[in-house]
């Protein structure tokens, strides 16, 4: 099989692709196979790496068009065609060179970032989007003698949106994304979502929301739901974002309905 | 590059790593209106710290006991010390212990999630060697949890964080810590820092073994630059091999695997850890049961290939879902194995590393201004045998402590100028020059894979003196060539394989350390298994050991351990 690499740092007039002849062991990542290619062929191919086990979230890239975690795919599943993944078309994920997925696998960096250098894309972006939302519980007492306590329950709501490990395959993902690079995208929203239901959080519902109350923010989803299909967690955004604009609308509603009143 | 363009950074603190660890440090430091900044080789979320996924023990008492025993910060610190096979320092181990509590609220507070019992308090589960179920947790994913929340404090703070920053050097003055370089991998520029105190929070050095469950990443730099710097290393030996990593990857499968109940099997179907340890069977502490795994395989009671069962089925679906979410995409994503519905296969492999730079309960180390913490640092609260769920626990609870030590010395450092860093600078840029000029020389691939080979065969479960003394004479061959690897990258900018390259000299400290501490102790101590001595003795090593760099010679001292609270006895499970 081949690994078909994009390549790419500052100097060259545009990208290229590189082809790597590799005999796929079963089990193999695409992570695996990018060390091997770098240690046997090309010490200068750049990606990131760290955990190797799909928790740390530095590996997205874009693989056979679909952004996902290295270390995660595996290449045989890739090539017997058992890792597709339908998700809404959008530019970035046309075609860029001919690769046939029965004896090759395609691996480009992460849409909608910046590139560096080869797989490497700078997320920068992606982090002051996180940043914005202001993701923190500040808390109230700086020595707390007992904890808090929480539903089971509301702990497992929570939970679907603590796991994501901003690995930002999401963003990648995101047709919104990829158009207007001011918007917040899926996981800074769904981050900030996270904060909205937490029960600890008491009284400060919808104020939260409003932190993305901007056209960039909430309102800039069209709900694709390209980051729930691609997100190597299970997190939602997409409900996340569904439940929060209709929070604000209810409240909206509410503080019209006032307004109308007051006005009758 | 010119010694003008250098980058000279001025900061109270320089905080080496962004784990736990360095972030718990980061955040006390700067609530003391310090100024920290965090240096890591990597993105802070990206640290090994997120990996950790079983939970954080803490005498909380939660969850009720069968026979109405309240759980206590001395239950704790006995079972602590026991595991340990007594070479923890005990005073350490209690500050620790009665500290527990205090460390998990703070991080609920911080906006952590735990998970709950039906009450709303924070849940506990059982862990190997423990007598009480002590281990907070938030499903398998505690340590995600935490670093995602200590990161968003962080972040609120306006902390600096300088990541992709390798640092190359620690930077020495008038006998003491003055700063570091660091090269930065996506200009390739080498930076100096410029501190009053350096803190050391680099996590372990699992990747010299070839089959480990730490990350990539985990290369054991911080040790490596304490030891250059003339600080000692503490308990290299005692390497810590988890008894259920995923067979064909070594991911790590969590000891709340057992907890939740969870069993091993051999090949007969047999639940092989009745004959090993009677009373806790599958939750005896990890190097019981890590030695008694790799025994049941060597005897040909294994699968081919090298692995055991580890049973989850009983346990049903919906329990699996809610305790071991992770646990259950893991050996999916990696095995092809669905524990609902199949046994999972595990072998043994290298996890965590007992021994780090030596320090003191406060963090300091023999290197007025440097500090270490976390995995990278032997207190020791570990001793020869780390017990599951203490390792968080040690992050936050250690990093902050250190935080304070810090805290108290820093106001008393005189002012010194910048020269010394600048030099450094300068010296480590001319490192990576000569690097870059070498054509036609070693493989860096084929060097490392001999390193890791070697500690595994060496210095795993089950050493001898003849096998090690094998190993050590390998590893010097490795490092006389390692001097002559020569990469094909030769730009300065985002290259990769020059960090590798600068990791693998500092594994190969590290190995040696490790190859000295485990030749000149001659007996079996916790993890610590010699064939050739298979007893424990407490007569001539009950006792810290030591390892320092005279020149390029490293040598073994010795060091007393701190006893107090329990005198040594027979370790039965």
């Amino acid at each position: 099989m081949k690994l078909v690499v994009r390549r790419f740092h500052d100097g060259m007039a545009s990208p290229r692709y590189d082809g790597f002849e590799l005999e796929p062991r079963p089990g193999m990542t695409v992570l695996e196979a990018l060390f091997w290619c770098q240690e046997t062929f090309d010490d200068s191919l750049a990606f990131h790496y760290s955990c190797r086990g799909a928790v740390c979230g530095t590996c997205a890239m874009l693989i056979n068009k679909v952004p996902r975690l290295a270390c995660r795919s595996q290449l045989l599943p890739l090539l017997k065609g058992q890792l597709e993944v339908s998700i809404a078309p959008y530019p970035a994920i046309g075609e860029t060179v001919p690769w046939n997925p029965q004896e090759a696998v395609l691996v480009e960096p992460l849409p909608h970032l910046p590139v560096i250098r080869d797989l490497i894309v700078d997320m920068r972006p992606f982090f002051s989007f996180y940043r914005y939302v202001e993701p923190v519980f500040r808390p109230q007492n700086a020595n707390p003698e007992e904890e808090r306590l929480m539903d089971p329950a509301a702990v497992r709501t929570l939970e679907l949106y603590t796991n994501c490990i901003l690995c930002a395959a999401c963003h990648g993902a995101c047709p919104v994304s990829g158009q207007n690079p001011h918007y917040l995208g899926p996981a800074a929203l769904a981050k900030l979502y996270r904060f909205h239901i937490d029960p600890r959080e008491d009284g400060r519902g919808v104020a939260i929301l409003r932190r993305a109350d901007v056209q960039d923010g909430w309102w800039g989803c069209e709900m694709y739901g390209n980051c729930t299909i691609v997100c190597p967690k299970g997190v939602p955004p997409r409900t996340a974002i569904a439940k929060a604009v209709s929070a604000l609308r209810h409240t909206q509603e509410k503080s019209d309905r006032r307004q109308n009143n007051a006005n009758e | 590059m010119k010694a003008e363009s250098a980058a000279i950074h001025h900061h109270d603190v320089v905080i080496i790593g962004g784990g736990l660890t360095g972030l718990r440090a980061a955040l006390r430091i700067a609530d003391a209106d310090l100024n920290a900044a965090v240096v890591s080789k990597v993105h802070p979320l990206r640290s090994h710290s997120v990996a950790a996924q079983g939970g954080m023990n803490a005498s909380l008492g939660n969850v009720e006991t069968a026979d109405g025993t309240v759980d206590s910060w001395k239950a704790h610190a006995y079972d602590t010390v026991k595991g340990s096979d007594y070479l923890a320092d005990q005073d350490a181990v209690e500050r620790m212990c009665r500290a527990a509590p205090t460390a998990v609220i703070e991080l609920e507070h911080m906006g952590m999630v735990w998970s709950r019992l039906p009450n709303g308090k924070i849940a506990q589960r059982p862990f190997g060697g423990a007598g009480f179920p002590r281990t907070c947790y938030a499903a398998d994913r505690t340590g995600h949890n935490a670093l995602h929340t200590l990161y968003e404090q962080v972040t609120d703070r306006r902390i600096p964080v300088y990541d992709e920053f390798f640092v190359m050097s620690l930077v020495t003055t008038s006998g003491r810590c003055a700063g570091c370089t660091a090269f930065e991998l996506m200009t390739g520029q080498v930076h100096g820092f410029f501190a009053k105190a350096v803190l050391l929070a680099t996590g372990g050095f699992g990747r010299i073994f070839k089959k480990s469950t730490n990350a990539l990443i985990n290369t054991g730099d911080g040790q490596a630059l304490a030891l250059r710097a003339g600080a000692r290393l503490k308990d290299m030996e005692f390497v810590q091999f988890h008894p259920t990593t995923l067979y064909g990857s070594n991911i790590l499968i969590t000891e709340a695997a057992r907890g939740e109940g969870g069993m091993l099997l051999n090949r007969n179907g047999e639940r092989f850890m009745k004959r090993y340890a009677p009373q806790l069977v599958d939750l005896a502490p990890r190097d019981v049961v890590a030695r008694a795994t790799e025994q049941e395989i060597a005897e040909g009671r294994g699968y081919d290939g090298g692995y055991v069962h580890l049973d989850l089925r009983h346990l049903g679906a919906d329990r699996i879902n809610e305790r071991l979410p992770g646990i259950r995409q893991i050996a999916v994503d990696f095995a092809g194995v669905d524990p609902v519905r199949d046994p999972v296969p595990v072998q043994p492999g290298q996890h965590y590393s007992m021994g780090g730079v030596d320090v003191d309960c406060n963090g300091a180390s023999s290197l007025p201004g440097l500090y270490a913490a976390g995995e990278c640092a032997c207190v020791s609260v570990h001793g020869a045998n780390r017990l599951g769920g203490n390792s968080l626990l040690e992050t936050v609870v250690f990093g902050r402590l250190v935080a304070e030590q810090i805290i108290r010395d820093a106001p008393k450092i005189p002012p010194c100028d910048d020269g010394p860093v600048r030099a450094a600078v300068l010296s480590a840029s001319s490192k990576i020059d000569g690097i870059l000029r070498r054509d036609g020389g070693e493989r860096f691939s084929e060097l490392r894979d001999r390193l890791t080979r070697t500690m595994s065969k060496a210095f795993g479960l089950f050493r001898s003196d003849r096998e090690m003394s094998e190993g050590l004479a390998e590893i010097g061959r490795v490092q006389d060539r390692v001097s002559h690897i020569s990469l094909q990258n030769k730009e300065r900018a985002l290259n990769q394989a020059l960090i590798r390259l600068l990791e693998l000299k500092n594994m190969l400290s590290l190995g040696e350390a490790v190859a000295r501490g485990a030749l000149a102790r001659k007996e079996s101590r916790g993890s610590h298994m010699r064939v050739d001595h298979p007893g424990r003795d407490d007569r001539t090593f009950l006792k810290h050991t030591l390892v320092g760099c005279e020149g390029d010679t490293m040598r073994v001292s010795y060091a007393p351990v701190r006893l107090g609270l329990f005198e040594p006895e027979e370790r039965v499970y």
